[in-house]
């Protein structure tokens, strides 16, 4: 398959010299789409008792974190070791791995701006995709979304909420692109040529230190137009041809070699030590 | 009527192609197959005009200038407040969940005295009667660093004739007790990053924990230029974006300020202080390099890189964090290279008989509390120490349950930040005194009321409510209400006089001396805002943002490196308990080579016993291992330098 070009790329540069791996942008994905606490016991489970507890935020493995936090070390041992954090949101590629493989397409990529949508009210929950993705950028739904009583006031309008059984993942928040693009409108602007900043995604918003930069890769009044070129810039697993629209920057050599999954050296650095999700 | 034998065939016969014919039954099958797997809560979003609402949170220490965003006037976000200086648009992620814990069932709805349900004329009764009856034997606990909150709960003090306002352990205080106390100066210190070309942070985990962080990280991000170093026993996540980390232990960190002073002496600086030739023999003397490392374990040639860049920087600082003496040390230091910690002035009072900001902070609750009638403010010293709290009647204002309410006799609810007025003056830490004011952006829903307006109700202040207040101390500040309201912050970019400033030297060399405990590892206390603070739980969103460094399943996590984990004969994913100060944790090890060998790393805020699910239950208390320590000769207390001994189980 070839990589999808648009005449609207949106893309994200993330600095890791810059992230401290708070995980305010988490949180913030977290509110931003809809995505309900992890809760043990189910309100509506009137068989509790007879069941399973169902999974908490301990278990990496069912957490639905669009956007994940990752630790990187650079395997030395004291007093050499380095650490590193790398936000990791789904990588929108200009050549999908997860697209060519849904049996429903639920998933495509098709729009101007090159999101990779994900539609759930196709998705069968096969989890071909996730399979297929090498990021791991996708999630599947296990549970049903239960907010604790009254949590379930406080909801995001822009984003429907999901039953289990579904696969989900992060679309550059797309319902802040529509309002931008009717904003423009309103506006009597170009909802094609947004202006740098029009349209944001929650993290990039919420983190503190400014590491994720977000905008129009093809726009070269964009600031990531530039940045995503810049000496420092690279994007994971680059060499599996997918083309990420997630580029990342670090002065630090080894970061970016971690980001190529390199192992020239045969050692056994070339995975994150640790991870959140 | 008959039914014959042929007839019931018939109708059997027809009944059962009729049913094979009707669609009804497979569609009823359907249905059941669907409806059975179905969700039983359908979640309703709700449409109307989306606004975004300037206010501040206090869910951290320092407190977030946030606005959130609401849809038909229901909140349902919290983003940052690019209006505001201490936000620049970024938050921190408890703040940014602040909407999720106003709504959260775990908030607390009513009053409660012992468990049961009063109304709020009986509580002011019962506390009106328990306050006449202790006299000055009253005491406060304040877990707000930064709010006019203060100002009502010390004037209700003064008129008891009480002076024992607490508040929970924090940097400022370190910072105001060398400062105001050892080193006679007035103020608040306070350290511009954003503009500094050399920041050392010693040991303050500043891009993290320490301090106003959200500031801190606006001000390292814009700061492009700056080399930010980090020096402590972990490799915090301040140290993985900075240039550098130096591994200090944490008992050692004001002798290796001293230890970068003398070679800063020895290139000629000198202040025009009092004591600056007894301070220069005592650092000449007392704490020369080669001490230093001996005392230490840092080399002599990395304190001289460190002075190397701090004297040919333009404006730099130096950023203290753990003890008094550290924090003495460091202003010494940053004294004798003039560069960019500044010195901020105190607004005035909006209550003119309360308690100014150092005053409050004068009481050193590590030495214990103990008083007739004590009113916890919003803090939780029954889940950080308490064994030192001992108290006749106890009245906790909070908005969640905590360990403190649970052990309090009578709880009063208050609004969540978004639901009251509330205020944010000059957090410490920040570069220019700021004052932000918080509105209700968003209405209670449950029977609460602001502890200052019931505090008004108790005792005369001269203010029928906290409105009032907020409006005297905006007047006294000197701002406008409609612009603070508006979101902006009031800046006041005078500062206040050193003159007079002594640099401590009769105290520091003794003070500076590295004090350790007699067990088998040091012990580093670390905080992560999401996984909760001395007086705020986790969050719930934030549980999926905790790394498997600090939680596995319910199990907390400490770090050690290889080194230290052979030495105690540990390997990853062993379990151990730690034992010191005054109690015992269980652990999981995990091996992270960014700790300084002989040390334990152990994140603090975790294993609540009261609370949500969230946070009750996941992990451990490391504060029950903590050691209290007397920093005797700083006249205060310390948990650095805590030990302890750890055995596989």
């Amino acid at each position: 398959m070839q990589v999808k070009e648009f005449k609207i790329k949106w893309g994200m540069v993330i600095d890791i010299d810059k992230c401290t791996g708070c995980g305010a942008c988490m949180v913030g994905c977290q509110v931003e789409n809809n995505i309900a606490p992890m809760t043990k016991k189910d309100p509506y489970n009137y068989v509790q008792a007879l069941t399973w507890d169902r999974d908490d935020a301990a278990n990496k493995l069912k957490v639905l974190t669009w956007l994940t936090v990752y630790e990187l070390s650079n395997g030395a041992a004291f007093p050499n070791h380095e650490t590193a954090y790398l936000p990791r949101p789904c990588m929108q590629c200009g050549n999908p791995a997860c697209v060519p493989v849904c049996p429903v397409v639920a998933t495509e990529k098709n729009e101007e701006g090159g999101i990779v949508s994900q539609i759930y009210p196709r998705c069968i929950g096969c989890r071909y995709c996730m399979a297929a993705c090498p990021y791991h950028a996708r999630y599947f739904n296990w549970w049903d979304p239960i907010w604790p009583e009254g949590m379930d006031k406080g909801l995001s309008p822009s984003v429907s909420v999901r039953p289990r059984g579904v696969v989900e993942k992060c679309n550059f928040c797309h319902s802040r692109y529509l309002d931008a693009k009717n904003k423009a409108r309103q506006d009597g602007g170009d909802p094609m040529n947004l202006p740098d900043g029009a349209y944001n995604t929650a993290c990039a918003d919420i983190c503190p230190t400014k590491a994720i930069t977000f905008g129009d890769l093809n726009n070269p009044e964009h600031k990531v137009h530039e940045l995503a070129k810049s000496k420092n810039a690279f994007r994971l697993l680059e060499k599996l041809g997918l083309a990420p629209q997630v580029y990342y920057m670090s002065e630090r050599e080894w970061v970016r070699k971690q980001g190529d999954n390199y192992n020239a050296d045969g050692g056994d650095h070339g995975a994150p030590s640790n991870s959140h999700g | 009527m008959s039914v014959a034998r042929r007839a019931f065939i018939q109708m059997s016969v027809g009944a059962t192609v009729g049913i094979l014919f009707t669609p009804t039954v497979w569609t009823a099958l359907d249905d059941v197959s669907i409806w059975t797997q179905n969700w039983p809560w359908i979640p309703k979003l709700t449409y109307g005009e989306a606004k975004s609402l300037p206010t501040v949170s206090k869910m951290c220490e320092s407190g977030c200038a946030v606005k959130v965003r609401t849809v038909a006037g229901q909140a349902f976000g919290t983003e940052g407040n690019t209006d505001n200086l201490l936000s620049g648009g970024g938050i921190c992620p408890l703040c940014a969940n602040g909407v999720q814990v106003m709504n959260s069932p775990s908030r607390i709805k009513a009053p409660m005295l012992n468990g049961k349900e009063i109304s709020w004329d009986d509580a002011k009764a019962l506390v009106s009667e328990k306050l006449a009856a202790a006299g000055s034997n009253v005491a406060v606990i304040s877990g707000d660093q930064t709010g006019t909150v203060n100002e009502v709960f010390s004037g209700l003090l003064v008129n008891q004739g009480s002076d024992a306002f607490y508040s929970m352990p924090s940097d400022l205080q370190k910072a105001d007790k060398a400062w105001t106390d050892l080193m006679g100066g007035s103020g608040q210190i306070g350290y511009d990053m954003e503009n500094a070309d050399v920041v050392l942070l010693a040991g303050a985990d500043a891009l993290e924990s320490w301090g106003p962080t959200v500031a801190n990280k606006k001000a390292f991000a814009s700061n492009e230029n700056g080399t930010f170093i980090f020096a402590g026993p972990v490799q915090t996540r301040t140290a993985s974006v900075t240039s550098k980390w130096v591994p200090v232990p944490a008992e050692g960190m004001a002798a290796f300020v001293l230890g970068i002073t003398y070679y800063v002496l020895q290139a000629g600086k000198s202040v025009p202080a009092a004591d600056f030739d007894q301070f220069k023999a005592m650092v000449m003397r007392g704490y020369t390099p080669a001490k230093v490392e001996a005392a230490t374990g840092v080399k002599a040639d990395v304190m001289a890189e460190i002075a190397k860049q701090l004297l040919s920087a333009d404006s730099p600082v130096v950023v203290p964090g753990g003890s008094v003496a550290a924090n003495t040390a460091a202003f010494a230091l940053n004294l004798l290279l003039g560069g960019a910690m500044k010195v901020l002035p105190e607004f005035g009072k909006a209550v003119e008989t309360a308690m100014t900001r150092s005053e409050m902070l004068k009481q050193d609750i590590l030495k214990g509390v103990s008083a007739d009638v004590l009113l916890v403010y919003e803090a939780n010293p029954f889940y950080v120490l308490p064994e030192k709290i001992k108290a006749g009647f106890t009245v906790a204002f909070d908005s969640v349950n905590t360990e403190t309410t649970a052990a309090a006799d009578l709880v009063l609810p208050t609004p969540h930040s978004y639901e009251r007025y509330d205020d944010l003056a000059s957090p410490y830490g920040v570069a220019v005194a700021t004052y932000s004011l918080g509105t209700p952006v968003s209405k209670p829903t449950l029977n609460v009321m602001n502890a200052a307006d019931f505090v008004l109700g108790l005792t005369d202040l001269g203010f029928e409510s906290f409105q009032e207040v907020l409006e005297a101390k905006v007047a006294a500040v000197g701002a406008d209400i409609d612009e603070l309201a508006e979101g902006s912050a009031y800046v006041l970019e005078e500062s206040a006089d050193v003159s007079g400033v002594t640099l401590a030297a009769n105290v520091l060399g003794k003070a500076a001396i590295p004090v350790k405990g007699n067990g088998a590892v040091a012990l580093a206390p670390y905080t992560l805002l999401n996984v909760g603070t001395a007086n705020q739980a986790t969050t719930p969103n934030a549980p999926s943002t905790i790394s498997n460094n600090q939680l596995i399943g319910d199990n907390l996590v400490v770090m050690m490196a290889s080194v230290t984990a052979k030495k105690l004969g540990v390997d990853v994913g062993s379990k151990v308990k730690l034992s010191g100060g005054n109690g015992e944790c269980e652990a999981l090890v995990q091996v992270f080579e960014g700790v300084l060998p002989g040390v334990v790393a152990a994140p603090l805020g975790m294993g609540h016993t009261v609370g949500d699910e969230f946070s009750k239950g996941k992990g451990d208390n490391v504060y029950k291992i903590l050691t209290v320590s007397s920093e005797a000769a700083a006249g205060a207390s310390t948990w650095a330098g805590s030990t302890v001994n750890v055995a596989k189980i």
